[in-house]
C-alpha cells in the first residue's frame, strides 16, 4: 500500500512538468481561442467612434461557414489532400524500397540528398520555388518555354501543383528515411525466406516488406493529413510575393490568419481556427480508426 | 505506450496545433505610465514604428536638437507587407509604440477598432492650416483628428527619357494617348512595355479611380454609401482590362524582383506611381541615373487630375500615456524645415511634404541627378493642386483591399477581370459594414 503511494508520487513528480507546460502552451490557448470565437466588436454610427466587444454566441462560426472564401479553403485542402497524399507516401515508399534493395549503390549519399531539402526551412524553400516559378526571372521557366513550353505557376490550373511540388520538395526525403528506417529494422531472416520460397524482388517489396512497415505507413500518412490542414508557409509566401491566384484566403489556416491580421476580427480567426481544429480532430481519429481496424482484421 | 493512449495524444496535438495562429493574439491591456514633457527634468521616451524612407535620419535629426523629448525608432516592415498586421496586434497585446505610421487608406480602419487615439485637443488650427486641406480631410473622421498628416503623395508618371526618345514615343498626356504611348512602345520593341499592372496593390487601382471621379464611400448622417462599381471605377477598370488584354503593360507584383528586373533590363520603360517613387526610383536602379524623368499623371480629358496613393500619417495609439510628445514630434517631422531636411537629405526620399510651406526646403534637399536634374517637386506641385477632395476612405479597407487584391490576383490567368474583383471588393465591404453593425447602403 505505502509502496503503491510511494510510486503514485513518482509519477505525479515526473508527469507534473509535462502537464505544466501541457497546460500552460495548449489547454490555455485553446480555451482562449474558443472564448474569443463567441465574441464580436460591434460599432455604431459611421465607426469612429470605437467598438465594444459583444457576445454573439456562435455567430462567427455562422460568418465563417457562411463564407464562400472560407468554404473554397476546404476545397482547395481537399484537392491538395487527393494528389498530395498518395504522391508523398507512394514517392517516399518507393525510394525507401529502392535504397533498400539489393540494387542500391551509395546508400549514405542517396539518403543524405534526398533528406537535404528538409534541412532548409519552409519559408526559405518557398522563397526559392518562388523565385524558380518566376517568369523571366527563373533559369527553369526561361527553359520551359525555350522547349516550346508554356506553364503558369501562378495561374488558377497551375498554383496546386506548385504548392504540392514545395511540399513534396520538402517532406519526401524526410518520409523517405523514416520508411528506410523501417526497412531496415525488417528481421532479414523473413526476407531470407521468402526468397527461399521463391519470391522476387518485386513481390518481397510488396508483399513482405510494406505489410511489414505497416506501422510506419499508418503514421506517416496520419502526420501528412495533419500537415496538409496546416498548409500556410508556402501558399502565404507566393501570396506576398507575387500576384498570384493563390488568395489571402486560399488555405483555411490563411484565412484565420487574414480574418486576424489583415481584417482585425479575431473572433471571425478564431472561429474558423476553432473549426479547422476540429477537422483535424476528425480526420486524425478517421485515419487512425480506419487503418487500426483493418490491421485487426489482417 | 498503449494503442488508445497513442491514438488520443494524435487528435490532441492535431487539435492543438491548428490553433497555434491563435497563440499570437493573446496579452492583456497594459497602461502605459502617463508623463507630461520634462514635467520632472528627465526626457520623455517614445517608441516610433514606421517604414517610410529616412525615418531614421529624421529621428536621429529630432534627438540631436531636442532635450526634453527622446525618440526611439523601430523599423518595421511596410503596411502591407505585414507592418498593419505588426502595429495591430501590439496594439490589441498592449505593447504598442506610442507613434505609429499609418498610410491613409487604412487609417479609418484602424480609428473604427479603437487603435489610436483621438488628438484633436493636441492639434491646433494654425498648425491644420499649414497641410493641404484634402490631407486634413482624410485624417478627420467623425469630426475628429486622429492624426498628423505627412505627405500628400499626388500620382506621377515616370518614365525612361532616353528610351522614349530612342523609340519616338511622346509622353502621353490622356489615357487614350497614354495607350497609344504602350502600342508604339511594344511595336519598338516587343519585349518593352510602358508600364505595369499591379495585382498586389489595390490602392495603386483605387487612385486611378480616384483621379477618374470615383467615390466609392460616403458618410451621409450615420450611413455609409458603398460603391465602389460607380461609373468612374467602371471606365477605369474596363480601360486597364483592355491594357492587360492586349498584352501593353506587364503584370506583376510591385516592387516584386520580376518588377525590378524589368526596369532594370529596359524592358519595363515607365511606372505609373506617386511622389515617394521618385525616391523608390533612385534608390532601385542607381545604374540608370540621369535617364529618368516624371511626368504628369495621363489624364481622362488632358486636364491635370490626380488621386492619392498612399501617403503617410502619424497616429498615437490606443493606450499611450504620451500623447503630447508623440504628437510633438510628430508635428516636428511634418511642419518643419529640419525636420523635412533630415528625411530628404537621407538621399532615398522624395517625399511630398501635405504643409505646403516645406515644400521649397524639400526641393531644395532632394538631389534631382537621377532625373537629369529635372525639378520633380514642380511636377508634384501641380499635381498635389489637381488632388480631388471627393474621396473618403471607408472604415473596412483592410477586407475591401483584401478582397480586390484575391480578385486581382485571377486576372493574369485570364479567370476573372478586373471589374469582377472591384465587384467583389463591394460586396465583403457591404457585408463587413453590416457584421460589424453599422448602416449602410450599396
Amino acid at each position: 500500500m505505502k509502496a503503491r503511494t510511494r510510486t503514485n508520487a513518482a509519477a505525479g513528480m515526473l508527469l507534473a512538468p509535462f502537464f505544466v507546460l501541457f497546460t500552460l502552451v495548449m489547454v490555455v490557448p485553446i480555451g482562449y481561442a474558443v472564448w474569443l470565437s463567441l465574441f464580436t466588436e460591434k460599432q455604431s454610427g459611421l465607426g469612429f467612434g470605437g467598438s465594444e466587444t459583444v457576445f454573439s454566441g456562435l455567430g462567427n462560426y455562422a460568418a465563417a461557414l457562411g463564407d464562400p472564401a472560407f468554404r473554397e479553403g476546404f476545397a482547395v485542402l481537399l484537392g491538395y489532400c487527393v494528389f498530395y497524399i498518395p504522391l508523398m507516401i507512394g514517392g517516399a515508399l518507393a525510394l525507401a524500397l529502392l535504397l533498400d534493395s539489393t540494387l542500391a549503390r551509395a546508400r549514405r549519399f542517396f539518403q543524405l540528398a534526398l533528406f537535404l531539402p528538409h534541412a532548409v526551412p519552409g519559408i526559405i524553400a518557398a522563397l526559392i520555388w518562388v523565385y524558380l516559378y518566376t517568369p523571366r526571372l527563373s533559369p527553369v521557366v526561361d527553359a520551359m518555354e525555350a522547349g516550346g513550353i508554356g506553364f503558369d505557376f501562378f495561374a488558377p490550373e497551375g498554383a496546386l501543383p506548385s504548392v504540392i511540388n514545395i511540399a513534396l520538395w520538402e517532406w519526401l526525403g524526410y518520409n523517405m528515411v523514416i520508411f528506410y528506417a523501417a526497412l531496415q529494422a525488417v528481421d532479414r531472416s523473413v526476407l531470407e525466406a521468402a526468397t527461399v520460397d521463391g519470391a522476387g524482388s518485386w513481390r518481397i517489396a510488396f508483399s513482405v516488406k510494406v505489410p511489414l512497415i505497416r506501422a510506419s505507413v499508418v503514421m506517416v500518412a496520419l502526420f501528412t493529413v495533419i500537415g496538409s490542414l496546416q498548409l500556410f508557409t508556402e501558399p502565404l509566401i507566393i501570396d506576398k510575393g507575387t500576384g498570384s491566384s493563390v488568395t489571402s484566403t486560399w488555405t483555411p489556416n490563411m484565412y484565420a490568419y487574414t480574418a486576424a491580421f489583415d481584417r482585425g476580427d479575431y473572433g471571425l480567426a478564431a472561429a474558423a481556427s476553432v473549426l479547422l481544429a476540429l477537422t483535424a480532430a476528425l480526420l486524425s481519429f478517421a485515419v487512425t480508426r480506419f487503418t487500426g481496424r483493418k490491421g485487426k482484421k489482417a | 505506450m498503449s494503442r488508445s493512449w497513442n491514438r488520443t495524444t494524435h487528435v490532441i496535438v492535431g487539435a492543438a496545433t491548428a490553433l497555434a495562429v491563435l497563440t499570437a493574439c493573446g496579452g492583456s491591456g497594459e497602461d502605459k505610465e502617463a508623463a507630461a514633457p520634462g514635467s520632472d527634468g528627465k526626457p520623455v521616451s517614445i517608441t516610433f514604428w514606421g517604414w517610410a524612407k529616412g525615418s531614421k535620419e529624421v529621428v536621429d535629426a529630432f534627438n540631436a536638437s531636442h532635450e526634453d523629448i527622446r525618440v526611439k525608432y523601430e523599423e518595421i516592415p511596410s503596411g502591407n507587407a505585414g507592418g498593419y498586421a505588426k502595429i495591430s496586434n501590439a496594439v490589441k497585446a498592449g505593447n504598442a509604440p506610442d507613434l505609429v505610421s499609418i498610410e491613409y487608406p487604412m487609417l479609418p480602419e484602424f480609428v473604427s477598432h479603437g487603435s489610436v487615439q483621438d488628438i484633436s485637443g493636441h492639434l491646433s488650427d494654425d498648425v491644420k492650416k499649414k497641410f493641404l486641406p484634402q490631407a486634413v480631410e482624410l485624417t478627420t473622421l467623425g469630426g475628429k483628428n486622429w492624426a498628423v498628416p505627412f505627405d500628400a503623395s499626388p500620382q506621377a508618371f515616370y518614365y525612361r527619357k532616353d528610351l522614349f526618345e530612342k523609340y519616338g514615343v511622346e509622353v502621353p498626356r490622356t489615357w487614350e494617348e497614354f495607350r497609344e504611348a504602350a502600342e508604339k512602345v511594344r511595336k519598338a520593341d516587343k519585349k518593352a512595355r510602358i508600364g505595369t499592372f499591379f495585382p498586389d496593390d489595390p490602392t495603386t487601382f483605387q487612385a486611378m479611380a480616384w483621379q477618374a471621379g470615383a467615390q466609392w464611400f460616403k458618410a451621409e448622417g450615420d450611413t455609409w454609401k458603398v460603391d465602389t462599381t460607380d461609373a468612374a471605377t467602371k471606365k477605369v477598370s474596363a480601360y486597364w482590362q483592355g491594357l492587360l488584354d492586349d498584352d501593353l503593360v506587364r503584370n506583376n507584383a510591385s516592387f516584386s524582383p520580376e518588377w525590378t528586373n524589368s526596369l532594370k533590363s529596359g524592358s519595363t520603360i515607365g511606372y505609373l506611381g506617386a511622389s515617394w517613387g521618385a525616391g523608390v526610383l533612385t534608390g532601385t536602379l542607381p545604374e540608370q541615373s540621369g535617364k529618368w524623368a516624371v511626368a504628369p499623371m495621363p489624364s481622362w480629358d488632358g486636364k491635370p487630375a490626380s488621386g492619392m496613393l498612399g501617403g503617410s500619417t502619424f497616429a498615437v495609439t490606443k493606450g499611450s500615456g504620451k500623447t503630447e510628445a508623440a504628437v510633438e514630434f510628430a508635428q516636428w517631422m511634418t511642419t518643419t524645415e529640419d525636420g523635412i531636411e533630415a528625411r530628404i537629405a537621407s538621399g532615398t526620399s522624395s517625399a511630398f511634404p501635405a504643409a505646403a510651406g516645406l515644400r521649397p526646403a524639400a526641393r531644395a534637399a532632394f538631389d534631382a541627378k537621377f532625373y537629369g536634374g529635372q525639378d520633380i517637386y514642380q511636377v508634384f506641385e501641380e499635381a498635389g493642386a489637381s488632388i480631388s477632395p471627393d474621396w473618403a476612405w471607408g472604415p473596412s479597407t483592410g477586407t475591401t483591399n483584401t478582397v480586390i487584391k484575391d480578385g486581382f490576383g485571377k486576372v493574369a490567368g485570364g479567370g476573372a477581370t478586373i471589374a469582377d474583383a472591384v465587384e467583389a471588393g463591394h460586396d465583403a465591404t457591404v457585408s463587413e459594414l453590416k457584421k460589424r453593425g453599422l448602416k449602410v447602403e450599396g
